[in-house]
């Protein structure tokens, strides 16, 4: 029996190395493997794969997260699991400090932050002059429509031909919507109710 | 009949697009129209016409029932609420909500065999550095003065300005394709000599950033097509589009052997 556990714990180290390469490295234009491609090179335990290595990941900060190419998923079945993108993302947040290191100023991710809350708005879609139109409340013209750009380019946001713009990919792998709109609705909350 | 019809649909598609929400329009409303028209319909245009209110007025219920689902969600936030909280942040305090809330990816770049294995191939077709660095064989000669017409000789100056260049060459494309049509694109700028291949393919891409002309490639039979435009937009404001084109010496010779 010991044996045989030994064996089954070295095929999952053994598999969860073969996770880590795949999730790790780029193996496409987008970041990311696709769930049947993890089920084709791990097996069909790869889900209780990723279990292992997401476990391993959480003292260095890290995680397994998965997005799903429909928005609003609550349930997913087996098909759209296998659809869904795959990655390893910061478990925790990054600050201010760490940002500008890893090339963001702080107005674009301020811009970034309004687009993505606004679009949440309303309900994951709205025309590009419209984002552009609350962006340029607090940013200079010029800037907002690079930033859009820039925006699109990363994965962020994308805009159909119509110019209708929606959350992206990389929105959906990277940002916990709800939380940021809690934060943005919650902002200053607590000194309105402090106030007499 | 069919102006009401279109109107309620254009009305349908400004609900798929964001420009007004899905409660904004009037079901009642819309399927009265669709109903009043039905017994009116004629021909299949009619039908079809008919057919597609009822898909886009169907796509208007789907969102209605999206949005209030969306709605029963904890996602949910009062849009003007989340308008007004925004505009009330600094782009700091925004900027730190977004951070609290993201978790970037992790990606890292590495060398695969394959970059290996094309790596090494392009070392071995690299020609050494002393003979593509060879010393050019110049001699120093007096400055002198050339006419406009030797000018023109040596290929120096154009005898003509760059836009009547490019309407020659569309005029041409039109007699050779017809007006509208299109010529594959080795038979558009294939020439006796490679240089004046080169030179047709460097003019047809301007002619393609200038509206003069389009290009269509089929994926599956690698044709690349060169299609004259009838009417070539000059506008000024217009976005120009870039487009690279090989003029592989190899594909040359193939296609002068026929």
């Amino acid at each position: 029996m010991a044996a045989r556990l030994t064996k089954t714990e070295r095929a999952y180290a053994r598999k969860v190395k073969d996770a880590v390469q795949l999730l790790f490295f780029k193996h496409h234009r987008l970041p990311g493997v696709r769930g049947w491609e993890l089920r084709k090179e791990l097996g069909s335990d790869w889900r209780n794969v990723l279990d292992v290595l997401d476990k391993q990941l959480k003292p260095l900060d890290l995680q397994v997260t998965r997005a799903f190419d429909e928005p609003d998923v609550v349930e997913p079945t087996s098909a759209q699991l296998q659809d869904a993108r795959y990655y390893v993302t910061l478990r925790g947040t990054v600050d201010q400090k760490v940002a500008k290191t890893i090339g963001w100023r702080i107005d674009d991710i301020a811009g970034l932050a309004v687009s993505v809350a606004y679009l949440i708005s309303k309900q994951g879609k709205a025309p590009r002059a419209d984002v552009e139109r609350v962006l340029e409340e607090k940013l200079p013209g010029w800037r907002v429509k690079l930033n859009v750009d820039r925006y699109v380019q990363q994965g962020y946001l994308g805009a159909d031909e119509q110019g209708v713009m929606y959350l992206d990919w990389r929105s959906r792998a990277e940002i916990d919507t709800k939380k940021l709109v809690d934060l943005v609705v919650g902002f200053g909350k607590k000194d309105r109710e402090a106030q007499p | 009949m069919s102006s009401e019809l279109e109107s309620v649909i254009s009305l349908c598609r400004m609900v798929q697009s964001g420009k007004i929400e899905p409660f904004d329009i009037d079901f009642d409303y819309v399927m009265g129209v669709i109903r009043k028209h039905y017994p009116g319909i004629k021909d299949v245009k009619d039908f079809c016409l008919d057919a597609e209110a009822l898909k886009e007025l169907s796509n208007v219920l789907e969102r209605q029932n999206r949005w209030i689902e969306h709605k029963s969600s904890t996602l949910y936030k009062d849009p003007f609420m989340l308008s007004q909280s925004l505009m009330r942040m600094d782009i700091g305090a925004v900027a730190d909500a977004f951070l609290k809330s993201w978790h970037p990816i992790l990606e890292m770049e590495q060398i695969s065999a394959r970059t290996l294995a094309e790596s090494l191939s392009y070392w071995g077709g690299l020609i050494p550095l002393d003979e593509r660095w060879q010393e050019m064989d110049v001699a120093e000669r007096e400055t002198g003065t050339a006419t406009m017409k030797e000018a023109h000789d040596m290929g120096l100056v154009l005898t003509e300005g760059f836009a009547q260049l490019l309407e020659g060459f569309w005029r041409e494309l039109g007699e050779r394709a017809g007006v509208g049509g299109a010529v594959d694109y080795w038979d558009w700028i294939g020439a006796d000599a490679y240089r004046d291949t080169v030179y047709r393919a460097y003019i047809t891409v301007f002619m393609v950033s200038h509206g003069y002309a389009s290009v269509s490639h089929d994926r599956l039979t690698e044709e690349t097509v060169i299609i004259h435009n009838p009417d070539p937009s000059l506008d000024p404001e217009r976005p120009k589009v870039s487009l690279p084109m090989m003029v592989d010496y190899e594909e040359w010779r193939q296609w002068r052997r026929g």
